[in-house]
C-alpha cells in the first residue's frame, strides 16, 4: 500500500528535479514523515542525488525523517508569545511527556514540536495540536489539554479489548 | 463563469455584482480569519447559518465570511450592516440573539458590544472603535469587503479595474515612472525603491522574466502577510499581474510560507478562478498580455525569506543564500531576471494606478511614502493589525492605538523589525515610522512586527532570544553567521548566567560589527542587530547583570530566586501540584515554602497563583 | 578567444581574463589575499568569508569576498586596509578557536594576525569548508558526500549515514581537507587546546611586504590557491 501513496505522488513528476520539495511536503503529509525508501525512490524517479535529496529533507523544519506521536503538539516561540510567556508551556509539556522537543513518547502517543511563529500572534501564547490552536493558554490548560488525551487514549483502548 | 474578454466585459460584470450586492439590504460580515478560527469562528459561522436557515431569513440576509480584520484579540467578530453595528467576542450561543435581535428586529445585544479599555465605555459601530479610528485602513478596510473564496466579491468593488487600464492604456514605462514617483518602497523589510528596483529588472536582457511573491514572513510576531493573503488574494494578484507586465515577465509565482495553509488554499482558490475569467493565462482581458501564476509551498526555513534563498527553493534546492554581487532583478530565478516583492508590496500597486503616484506620495515622509501594516503586539491593551501612514510616531501607536500598558505594568521599550531589528526605548517613541529615521536609531521598520515590552522583560534576555531562533534559523554555510552568532549568544547566556565580564561587553560589539560586515547575506547581516540595539539603549542592565549579579526584570533564572510571601499564601495547594519539579511543599492551609535547591524557576507556580503570593527577587 | 579587463588591486593595475575571479586574479599575479574554501578547479561559494576585499564604487567601499567577484572593467579593489585586516583576523580567530587541531587553520590564524583567542577552545574536526563536497560532486560527480541539517546542526554527512556504492575511492576529499594534518606538536585533545603561533618566522619575509606571495610554508601548510594550483587538480 504504502509504495501506491509513493507513486502517485511521484506520477507525472519524473526526471524534474525542482519538484523536490513539493514532493518532499506530498510524501510528508502521507506518510507523517520522509522514509528512507521513498527517499530513494525519489532520488531515483526525479533524478536527484541521493545525497541531494536527504540534504533537503534535513534542512527544512517541515521535513520529519522520522515518524512523529499520534498527537503533535506544537508550541509557538514567535517574540509575541515568548514576551507573554511561552517557556512556561515548553516546560510544562516537556516534564509533563518526559520528552524532549522533536522526541516521541515510548508509547508513540505524543510528541512535541517548538516552532518559530505560526503567525496569530495577537492571541498568545499558543499551543497547537495537529493544526487546531489553542489561545492565551496556560501550564494548567496545557496539562488539563495532555491528562484529556490520556484518559481518551486508555479508554478507547479498553473499549476495544473486550476481555480482560 | 464566461470568460472576460475585454476590459468592458470586466466594467459590466463589476457592475452587475455590485447591483445584485446592493439587493441585499441585510449584510453580516464575520472574520474567518486564522486568528478568529483560534478562536472558535466557525463554530459561530456555523451556528448562525443553522439559525438563518431555521428561521427562513437566509435570503434577506448577506453573510459574508471574510479574511483577518486585524482585531484579532477581540474576536470572533461580526459587523452587521446597515448600522455598522460591531460585535465582539461572539459564541454558538449568541447566534440566535444575532438572528432573532439584531438582524430581524434591529435591536443591539448590548453584551456582546466592545468595550473600550481606556474609557471604559461600550462602543457601538465599528467607524467608532478607537483602535480602527486611529489608523488610515487603506489595504486593511478591503478585508470586510470580500469573502477571500469568492473573485465576484472583488470584481464587485471595483477589483481588477486597476489591471485593466493598466493593460489597455498605460505602456510599462510609463507604470514604472509612475511607482518611482510614488516613492514606495519595499515593505517585506529591505526597504527597496520598488520603482527602481522593476526598471532595473525591465532593462535586463532576456526572453524570460519572472515576479514572484514573498509570502515567507518569518519574522516572529508578524502577520500582516498572513492576513492581506488570506484575505484578499486577489489583490495582491492583481498587483503581481500588473509588475509582470511592467517588467516584461510570463511567470509568477507566490511563495507562501509552510506554516500557512489557509493562505496557501485561499492563494491557490484564487489563481484557480482568475485563470477561468481570463484575468489570468493566454490574452488577458482579450489583450496580448500573457502571464500565469503558481502557488508554491515553503519547507519551513527563515532564511527562505531571503531572495536569493527563495529562488533556490523554488528551484528544488536547499534554501542557501548566495552572494549577491550581480543583483537577482538581472540574475534571480533560474537565472533570469526575477523581480520579487513582498505581499505588501505588491497589494499597494492597484491603488497607486488607480488614484496615482501623487495621491501616494502625498501620504508619509520624505523618504517613506503611503501607508504600512503593522503587527502590534505584546504588553498592551490593544493588539492586532494596525495600518498607519508612514511617519505617525511610535508613541501614537502604542498609547493611543495600542491603548497602552496592559497589567499596570510600565512599558519599557519597543522591538520593530523582527529578529533583524532592534529594540527602542521608551525615550525614543517620538520617532516616526520611517525607514530612514528607524535604521538611523539602530532598528528598523523590517516587515512590520512590533512587539511592545514592559518591565517584565530582560533586554539581555531579549538579545539571547533572538540569537537563539537566530542561531537556529541560520543556513550555516558562511563563517560569520555560523560562528558568529554561536558565539554571541555564549557571551550573552554567560552573562544571563551571571559569569559575564565587562571585557566581553567590548568583545561582543566587536564580534557583532564583524559579523555585520562580513555575513553572506541579510541574515547574517542584521544578525547582530538585537544585541547592537540592546547594548546602545540598554547597557545598564548588561552591567547589572555583570557588576552586581542581578537581573533588574527578574528573568535570568541564575540571577533570580522565587519565594512565598507568607502574609499573602493562603495554604490552597495550587502552586504545589502546579509544580513539576516537585520543589513547593506544605500542608493545606498551611504557608507553603519552596524549595530553592530544586526549585528550577520555570515560572508555572506563579502564573497559577490567584494570590500573588509568589514572589521573584 | 580570451577577452581580457583592466583592474586595480591595491594600486596596481592588472589585466584580467573575463570571467575570471577577483582571487584567482590576484593570485596569478602575485598578491596575497588568505582563504580556505576556496581550491582552482572547484566552484567557489564564498563560505570562509576570508578572502574579503573592499570593492570600491562611486566612492563607496563594498566589503565582498573576492572569490565569487568577477572582475569587471575599471574596477578598483583594495584587499588590504586596515578594516579588512581587521576583520580577516577577526574571521581566522572565530576559526582557530572552533578548530585548533589543524595545522592549516593554525596557519591561516597566524597569517591573519592573531596572536590571543578570546573564545573558549572547542575541538571541531571539520570547519564545513565545503572543499570535500564540491569536489566529490566536481570531480568524479559522485554525490557520495554532502551537506546534511541547518545551521549549527550542519555537517558533512554520506547519504543516509550509510556507506553507498557512489564513492569512487579517488580520496581527493582527505588530500584536500584542511584538517588532515594536525599541528606540528601533535593532536591536541579537548581541554588542552591552545594557539600554536610557531610559524611566525615562516611570516618574516611577507610581514615585509605584507600583500605579496612569497610561497610561504604557511601557504602550503594550508594549500592555498597558489600551492593548489601547481598540484593540477583537474
Amino acid at each position: 500500500m504504502k509504495s501506491l501513496q509513493l507513486e502517485s505522488i511521484l506520477k507525472g513528476r519524473s526526471s524534474q528535479p525542482h519538484q523536490l520539495i513539493e514532493v518532499l511536503q506530498d510524501v510528508q503529509e502521507n506518510y507523517g514523515y520522509i522514509p528512507e525508501e521513498a527517499m530513494r525512490e525519489i532520488s531515483k524517479r526525479l533524478g536527484v542525488p541521493l545525497i541531494e535529496v536527504y540534504r533537503v529533507a534535513s534542512f527544512y523544519k517541515a521535513f520529519k525523517l522520522k515518524p512523529s506521536g499520534k498527537y503533535v503538539v506544537t508550541i509557538c516561540n514567535g517574540t509575541a508569545c515568548h514576551v507573554r510567556g511561552a517557556n512556561l508551556l515548553l516546560d510544562q509539556a516537556v516534564s509533563q511527556l518526559g520528552i524532549n522537543p522533536g522526541e516521541v513518547t515510548d508509547d508513540g502517543l505524543f510528541s512535541i514540536e517548538h516552532v518559530n511563529c505560526l503567525g496569530a500572534c495577537a492571541l498568545g501564547p499558543i499551543a497547537s495540536e495537529n493544526g487546531n490552536l489553542g489561545h492565551h493558554m496556560t501550564p494548567a490548560k496545557l496539562r488539563k489539554f495532555i491528562d484529556s488525551i490520556r484518559l481518551k487514549e486508555r479508554e478507547e483502548v479498553q473499549n476495544a479489548s473486550p476481555q480482560h | 463563469m464566461p470568460r472576460l474578454n475585454t476590459k468592458e466585459d470586466l466594467e459590466i460584470m463589476g457592475k452587475q455584482l455590485l447591483f445584485d450586492r446592493g439587493k441585499v439590504n441585510k449584510t453580516l460580515i464575520i472574520c474567518g480569519g486564522t486568528g478568529c478560527k483560534a478562536s472558535r469562528s466557525q463554530e459561530v459561522i456555523d451556528a448562525i447559518n443553522q439559525e438563518l436557515l431555521m428561521q427562513e431569513m437566509d435570503s434577506e440576509v448577506h453573510l459574508r465570511v471574510t479574511g483577518c480584520h486585524g482585531f484579532c484579540e477581540q474576536g470572533p467578530i461580526a459587523v452587521i450592516e446597515p448600522g455598522n453595528i460591531f460585535y465582539c467576542h461572539i459564541t454558538a450561543d449568541d447566534a440566535r440573539d444575532i438572528v432573532t435581535k439584531t438582524l430581524k428586529n434591529g435591536e443591539v445585544i448590548d453584551r456582546l458590544l466592545y468595550t473600550d479599555p481606556v474609557s471604559g465605555k461600550k462602543i457601538r459601530t465599528e467607524s467608532e472603535i478607537p483602535f480602527y479610528q486611529a489608523q488610515d485602513r487603506q489595504l486593511l478596510f478591503q478585508n470586510r469587503e470580500v469573502n477571500p473564496r469568492s473573485i465576484e466579491d472583488y470584481i464587485a468593488i471595483g477589483g481588477f479595474s486597476a489591471l485593466a487600464k493598466a493593460i489597455d492604456s498605460l505602456a510599462p514605462e510609463e507604470i514604472i515612472r509612475s511607482i518611482k514617483t510614488s516613492g514606495l518602497r519595499g515593505r517585506g523589510g529591505g526597504g527597496f525603491a520598488t520603482g527602481r528596483k522593476w526598471d532595473e529588472c525591465r532593462e535586463a536582457p532576456s526572453d524570460e522574466k519572472y515576479v514572484i511573491c514573498n509570502a515567507d514572513e518569518g519574522d516572529p510576531g508578524a502577520y500582516m502577510d498572513r492576513c492581506l493573503l488570506e484575505g484578499n488574494p486577489y489583490l495582491v494578484l492583481e498587483g503581481m499581474l500588473i509588475g509582470a507586465y511592467a517588467v516584461g515577465a510570463t511567470k509568477g509565482y507566490i511563495y507562501v510560507r509552510n506554516e500557512y495553509p489557509l493562505a496557501v488554499k485561499h492563494a491557490r482558490n484564487a489563481v484557480q478562478q482568475a485563470r477561468k475569467l481570463g484575468i489570468l493565462g493566454e490574452d488577458i482581458l482579450g489583450s496580448s498580455f500573457s502571464c500565469d501564476v503558481e502557488v508554491a509551498r515553503g519547507g519551513g526555513a527563515f532564511v527562505c525569506g531571503e531572495s536569493t534563498a527563495l529562488m533556490a527553493s523554488l528551484e528544488g534546492k536547499v534554501g542557501e543564500p548566495r552572494p549577491k554581487d550581480v543583483h537577482t532583478v538581472v540574475d534571480g530565478l533560474w537565472h533570469k531576471p526575477t523581480t520579487l516583492n513582498n505581499v505588501e508590496t505588491w497589494a499597494n500597486i492597484p491603488s497607486i494606478i488607480l488614484n496615482g503616484a501623487n495621491w501616494f506620495a502625498s501620504k508619509g515622509t520624505k523618504g517613506s511614502k503611503g501607508t504600512k501594516i503593522l503587527a502590534l503586539t505584546g504588553r498592551i491593551k490593544n493588539t492586532g493589525l494596525v495600518e498607519v501612514a508612514m511617519g505617525t510616531t511610535i508613541r501614537h501607536i502604542v498609547f493611543d492605538i495600542g491603548g497602552g500598558a496592559t497589567n499596570g505594568k510600565a512599558i519599557k521599550a519597543v522591538q520593530t523589525g523582527g529578529p533583524s531589528g532592534g529594540c527602542l526605548p521608551i525615550d525614543k517613541f517620538d520617532l516616526p515610522v520611517d525607514f530612514d529615521v528607524l535604521y538611523e536609531a539602530g532598528s528598523m521598520v523590517g516587515s512590520g512586527g512590533m512587539v511592545v515590552m514592559d518591565e517584565s522583560s530582560c533586554m539581555v534576555d531579549v538579545a539571547k532570544y533572538f540569537l537563539t531562533f537566530l542561531q537556529d534559523e541560520s543556513c550555516g554555510k558562511c563563517v560569520p553567521c555560523r560562528l558568529g552568532i554561536d558565539r554571541m549568544l555564549e557571551i550573552v547566556t554567560d552573562i544571563t548566567e551571571g559569569r559575564g565580564t565587562l571585557e566581553q561587553l567590548d568583545l561582543l560589539e566587536e564580534l557583532a560589527d564583524t559579523v555585520t560586515q562580513t555575513a553572506l547575506c541579510g541574515l547574517g547581516k542584521t544578525a547582530a542587530n538585537p544585541v547592537l540595539s540592546t547594548l546602545r539603549y540598554f547597557r545598564d542592565e548588561y552591567k547589572a547583570h555583570i557588576t552586581d549579579n542581578k537581573c533588574p526584570a527578574g528573568v535570568c533564572k541564575a540571577l533570580i530566586e522565587y519565594s512565598i510571601d507568607p502574609e499573602k499564601c493562603t495554604g490552597c495547594g495550587t502552586c504545589k501540584r502546579a509544580c513539576i519539579h516537585s520543589a513547593i511543599s506544605g500542608e493545606k492551609k498551611e504557608v507553603h515554602v519552596i524549595n530553592t535547591e530544586l526549585c528550577q524557576k520555570c515560572g508555572i507556580c506563579m502564573s497559577e497563583c490567584k494570590f500573588e503570593a509568589i514572589q521573584v527577587s | 578567444m580570451l577577452h581580457y579587463v583592466t583592474i586595480n588591486i591595491d594600486g596596481a593595475d592588472i589585466k584580467a581574463p573575463k570571467g575570471s575571479s577577483v582571487l584567482e586574479v590576484a593570485i596569478e599575479y602575485g598578491i596575497c589575499i588568505p582563504h580556505l574554501c576556496h581550491v582552482p578547479g572547484l566552484s567557489d561559494i564564498g563560505a570562509c568569508r576570508l578572502c574579503i576585499v573592499e570593492n570600491v564604487t562611486n566612492g563607496r567601499a563594498a566589503v565582498t569576498t573576492s572569490c565569487t567577484l568577477k572582475v569587471q572593467e575599471g574596477m578598483t579593489i583594495r584587499s588590504n586596509t586596515d578594516r579588512i585586516k581587521r576583520l580577516r583576523h577577526n574571521i581566522a580567530e572565530l576559526l582557530v578557536a572552533q578548530a585548533p587541531n589543524s595545522r592549516a587553520i593554525q596557519d591561516i590564524a597566524v597569517r591573519c594576525g592573531v596572536k590571543k583567542v578570546r573564545y573558549p577552545f572547542r575541538n571541531d574536526n571539520c570547519v564545513l569548508c565545503g572543499r570535500c563536497v564540491r569536489a566529490c560532486a566536481e570531480l568524479w560527480h559522485a554525490n557520495a558526500l554532502g551537506f546534511v541539517g541547518r545551521g549549527k546542526e550542519r555537517h558533512v554527512e554520506r547519504p543516509l549515514n550509510m556507506r553507498e556504492e557512489f564513492c569512487k575511492g579517488c580520496d581527493y576529499c582527505i588530500q584536500l581537507c584542511p584538517m588532515t594534518i594536525t599541528p606540528c606538536d601533535g593532536p591536541m585533545k579537548t581541554g588542552e587546546e591552545y594557539l600554536c603561533g610557531k610559524c611566525e618566522s615562516q611570516l618574516m619575509i611577507t610581514e615585509e611586504v605584507p600583500d605579496s606571495c612569497a610561497w610561504c610554508r604557511l601557504g602550503e601548510g594550508f594549500n592555498c590557491g597558489r600551492y593548489a594550483g601547481l598540484k593540477a587538480v583537474r
